[in-house]
């Protein structure tokens, strides 16, 4: 019976502090989107003709963990089979806040462009059990900044 | 070449399921397929059980002895009445009865492997009548006449390994509750069966049912006593002394048995006795 309340009561915690934590997450994701939408990102390798920029390393990163409602469904769909939808938001969020601060640290060290853009995901928790279920997403390009005599 | 920025369309890589509407379609199929496997597991289990010879279940409790008080007055006055139950039951030879009386004072008794059985001072004592002991006496005998010791035993250890090898270590084992609930079923359904079977032995000894019902409004004063009125019957292994009380009166009804009668009273040096084991309990 004790049991059955803890879960009860962590289920309703995840759920709830899940839900509202998911909600602020995408509003500030979608707000500072459309901020930094002047800086251009693209995946390709080859930079614009003509000009000679600097270029620069630019990384973002974030650690994101999954919250207990969320994990609990994802166990039940090891069970059965599916797509973990739990689990989709989560990562959505990840790679969009990653690419975020990717362009964060661009915009600051003032970037025309952001090139050759990446992504790399590294589960934390490296699939042992007990452990918080959490991952990094790493977002990398290359920043060029238009040369100073130029400017 | 130009590059321009163009707002991103939400939600093409985020399924839109609500997820509680997701928990509901996930854990209602969880929960109803343990219980369906449970149920199945338990049925064939138990009937399996039902062939273990009485003998090798004499052999299996032999290595654990239950501790009990050895009380010649008290233990002679309980088998004078349990073998008139046995008699009345028409138990079958190879199964053997041990009776053992313990001076603690839970209120309660209990039938368990190897024909054992186990009657408390704290219940004894409270007995109206003899009646009432025979009855008692007869439910526990009727639950070793139906195997049902080992039977339980056999559907706890076969789901229990069910449940340990499918959802073994995960914090899905809270999905084993649904199971243990389902097991609870079967043990309710013995408590109806061995009640039936021990009115009838009542019946036959002193050719009405009086005093029978007595041994479950007992149990019904010291729940109320203790401030627990029974709870959820789906979250108990007996079931609730009201619907026993009512099951056994309407049994003795349709068999047209007499409910009424003059009751035997229980001799007072087993009282006095009673007393003198708790005492020597304490000391």
């Amino acid at each position: 019976m004790i049991e059955l309340t803890i879960f009860l009561v962590l289920m309703t915690l995840g759920y709830l502090v899940g839900q509202y934590a998911e909600k602020k997450h995408y509003q500030s994701i979608i707000e500072r989107e459309k901020r930094l939408s002047g800086l251009t990102t693209v995946a390709s390798r080859f930079p614009p003709p003509g000009k000679q920029h600097d270029q620069c390393l630019v990384l973002g990163s974030v650690v994101i963990s999954v919250d207990y409602f969320k994990r609990f469904i994802a166990m039940l769909r090891n069970l059965f089979g599916g797509r973990i939808t739990s689990y989709e938001a989560l990562l959505d969020r990840a790679r969009r806040e990653s690419l975020l601060r990717m362009k964060e640290q661009a915009a600051k060290m003032g970037a025309e462009y952001v090139f050759n853009v990446k992504y790399e995901t590294a589960s934390i928790s490296k699939g042992r059990q007990n452990t918080i279920g959490s991952v990094e997403v790493l977002a990398y390009g290359t920043a060029l900044m238009r040369p100073r005599d130029e400017a | 070449m130009k590059f321009e920025y163009k707002e991103i369309p939400e939600g093409i890589n985020v399924s839109q399921v609500h997820p509680l509407r997701e928990l509901a379609v996930l854990l209602g199929g969880a929960v109803l397929i343990i219980a369906v496997a449970v149920y199945v597991l338990g049925l064939s289990a138990g009937f399996l059980a039902r062939y273990i010879p009485f003998e090798m279940e004499l052999e299996l409790v032999s290595s654990f002895p239950i501790e009990t008080q050895e009380n010649a007055e008290i233990d002679a006055y309980l088998e004078r009445v349990n073998a008139q139950v046995i008699k009345a039951m028409a138990l079958p030879d190879e199964m053997k009865i041990t009776l053992r009386y313990s001076s603690d004072d839970t209120v309660n008794a209990f039938a368990t492997l190897g024909g054992n059985v186990v009657v408390f001072r704290g219940l004894l004592e409270k007995l109206p009548n003899e009646n009432a002991l025979a009855m008692l006496l007869a439910h526990e005998v009727a639950h070793v006449k139906h195997r049902d010791p080992i039977v339980s035993v056999s559907r706890g250890l076969t789901i229990s390994a069910l449940l340990s090898l499918v959802l073994g270590q995960s914090d899905l084992g809270v999905l084993g509750d649904t199971g243990l609930y389902t097991l609870l079923h079967f043990n309710r359904e013995m408590e109806s069966e061995a009640d039936r079977e021990a009115l009838e032995a009542v019946y036959k000894i002193y050719g009405h049912t009086q005093g029978a019902d007595d041994l479950f409004r007992i149990f019904q004063a010291y729940r109320e006593e203790k401030g627990d009125d029974g709870g959820f019957e789906f979250l108990q292994t007996h079931p609730l002394d009201w619907k026993r009380i009512n099951a056994i009166d309407s049994y003795a009804d349709q068999h047209r048995w007499e409910i009424e009668g003059k009751t035997v009273p229980i001799p007072e040096n087993i009282f006095a006795a009673m007393n003198a084991s708790s005492e020597s309990a304490k000391k």
